[in-house]
């Protein structure tokens, strides 16, 4: 009996620390957070170094991003047709294929492809910076860490998702127009009628408002596991993972709730 | 007449429920070069980054001129506090994604950087390289210049030596004095190589279990009778 309740006691014990622990890293996470959103408005800005995160997040991700906007857009056409041809329906394919491309597809799937590619390398970046004591190294020559390396990110983030998931729709349009016309022998002028006739501004508007949301969400959390690194190499490799799968969950968590928002469901 | 810079009293810093130091005292007398010495976790750079705003320590106080007490000062004040201080870290800790020329450029920005490159020994032509590029060895001389470029009221040294083989180490240690000769920087240096302590310090602090366990002249350490201090110079711990 004395040995169950002390293993009870124990078992009550682990789950406190993992509640406690939880609560702890969202304090922090929610402090972090605020720091972040003053330093925006805050002291100095960098925009060299914006700059050059705008480059790497933006411009080095389109040909990622434009891969997999153009396979998806195939894949889709193909799919679809598939499915379609069973009850007739081939001339819903333009409209499902611009549907799916600029309300989920493109936003998420450069949001998860930016997540691994550049998501990755903030956390790793700010985290050798930290475990190397260049952070430290900062503030001792007056730079304040928040302005220099994390506002920049977060900015570029916020304004590059948007462009790149713009670039994205385009591609991803032209991949399903590609396959429907070149292997599903469709007329190319009616597939575009369709396709432009079909979509309206909201559908493209919530995707660009979504990439922005996932465009914070990577570089924040990008930012948030470099800065918390500790240790070593390994503390390093650790925040680059927590970074991807903190950032990839948080997308399509919030992807479901601003989908949900925008369309009433 | 020395002059006190600093003043420790009862200074006290935990992580995660281990004391590192425990009710520490220490005094800097300004222009003089104190060594940090002791094992490896005895708390010697926790205690250098308590002194230079880094950390925030539980409680005790660190005074600096006339300030009484770091603790209390607010975020802007305190960035210009961190300013007084020139800090050679352990890995020299350069911006790697920046060159030699735009890391000293951190330090000061409109400065002819040749005069202090010559301090260090250094060619002109580093400034366009990469810190990757450089041996351990050029970076901590880099790491010195961009220290003192920012003509600190302190200078620390975080393990000057270490990771040098003792040949690179030696012309560290000499360039070290060198400069702080020539600067007359009040000069902390946090060390395990007792070179570095008979070579430039005036005083050491052995710091053992969280508390300084010796203070006095460097020349006289070796007569001290305190027995952690002659295991730890014996290398016996």
């Amino acid at each position: 009996m004395n040995q169950f309740l002390k293993k009870f006691i124990n078992y009550l014990k682990k789950i406190g620390d993992l509640s406690f622990g939880i609560f702890c890293s969202i304090g922090e996470i929610v402090l972090f957070f605020i720091e972040c959103v003053k330093y925006i408005f805050l002291d100095k800005f960098y925009p060299k170094v914006f700059l050059a995160q705008l480059i790497k997040i933006g411009y080095n991700s389109l040909p990622v991003v434009g891969l997999t906007s153009i396979f998806t857009g195939m894949v889709l056409a193909l799919q679809s047709y598939t499915g379609f041809s069973r009850f007739s329906a081939e001339s819903a394919i333009p409209n499902v294929v611009v549907l799916s491309i600029t309300r989920e597809l493109a936003p998420v799937l450069a949001g998860l492809m930016v997540a691994g590619r550049s998501g990755a390398a903030i956390a790793a970046e700010i985290g050798t910076m930290k475990v190397t004591e260049q952070i430290d190294a900062l503030k001792t020559l007056s730079t304040n860490p928040y302005n220099y390396l994390i506002v920049p990110r977060i900015l570029a983030g916020l304004i590059s998702l948007p462009f790149l998931v713009f670039i994205g729709d385009i591609i991803g349009v032209f991949g399903g127009y590609l396959i429907c016309t070149q292997v599903l022998n469709f007329n190319p002028t009616v597939y575009l009628q369709n396709t432009f006739n079909f979509v309206q501004f909201l559908d493209v508007f919530s995707g660009l408002v979504k990439a922005c949301v996932f465009g914070f969400i990577i570089t924040f959390m990008g930012c948030y596991h470099g800065f918390n690194a500790k240790g070593g190499a390994q503390g390093v490799g650790m925040s680059t993972t927590y970074s991807v799968v903190s950032s990839s969950i948080l997308i399509l968590l919030t992807n479901y709730i601003l989908t949900s928002l925008f369309f009433d469901l | 007449m020395r002059r006190l810079k600093i003043n420790i009293e009862n200074l006290s810093k935990s992580f995660s429920g281990k004391n590192v130091l425990k009710k520490l005292n220490l005094k800097v007398y300004e222009s003089e070069s104190l060594a940090i010495i002791g094992e490896s976790g005895s708390g010697k750079s926790v205690l250098t980054k308590c002194i230079d705003g880094l950390l925030d320590y539980d409680s005790g106080f660190i005074s600096y001129d006339k300030i009484r007490n770091i603790k209390e000062l607010n975020s802007k004040k305190k960035n210009a506090y961190m300013t007084k201080f020139g800090i050679l870290f352990q890995n020299a800790a350069l911006f790697d994604s920046l060159t030699i020329e735009e890391n000293l450029r951190f330090a000061k920005k409109d400065c002819d950087l040749s005069k202090i490159l010559v301090d260090v020994s250094l060619p002109k032509s580093i400034l366009q390289e990469y810190p990757s590029n450089l041996s351990i060895g050029v970076q901590k001389r880099i790491g010195l210049a961009r220290a003192i470029l920012k003509d600190p009221e302190i200078l620390i040294l975080d393990e000057p030596t270490t990771g040098l083989d003792p040949i690179i180490g030696r012309q560290i240690i000499l360039l070290i004095k060198k400069l702080v000769k020539k600067n007359k920087i009040t000069t902390i240096t946090v060390t395990h190589d007792m070179e570095s302590v008979y070579e430039f310090s005036d005083y050491t602090a052995f710091i053992k279990n969280g508390k300084i366990s010796w203070y006095g002249k460097s020349k006289d350490i070796l007569k001290s009778r305190n027995k952690p201090l002659i295991n730890f110079i014996n290398g016996i711990y």
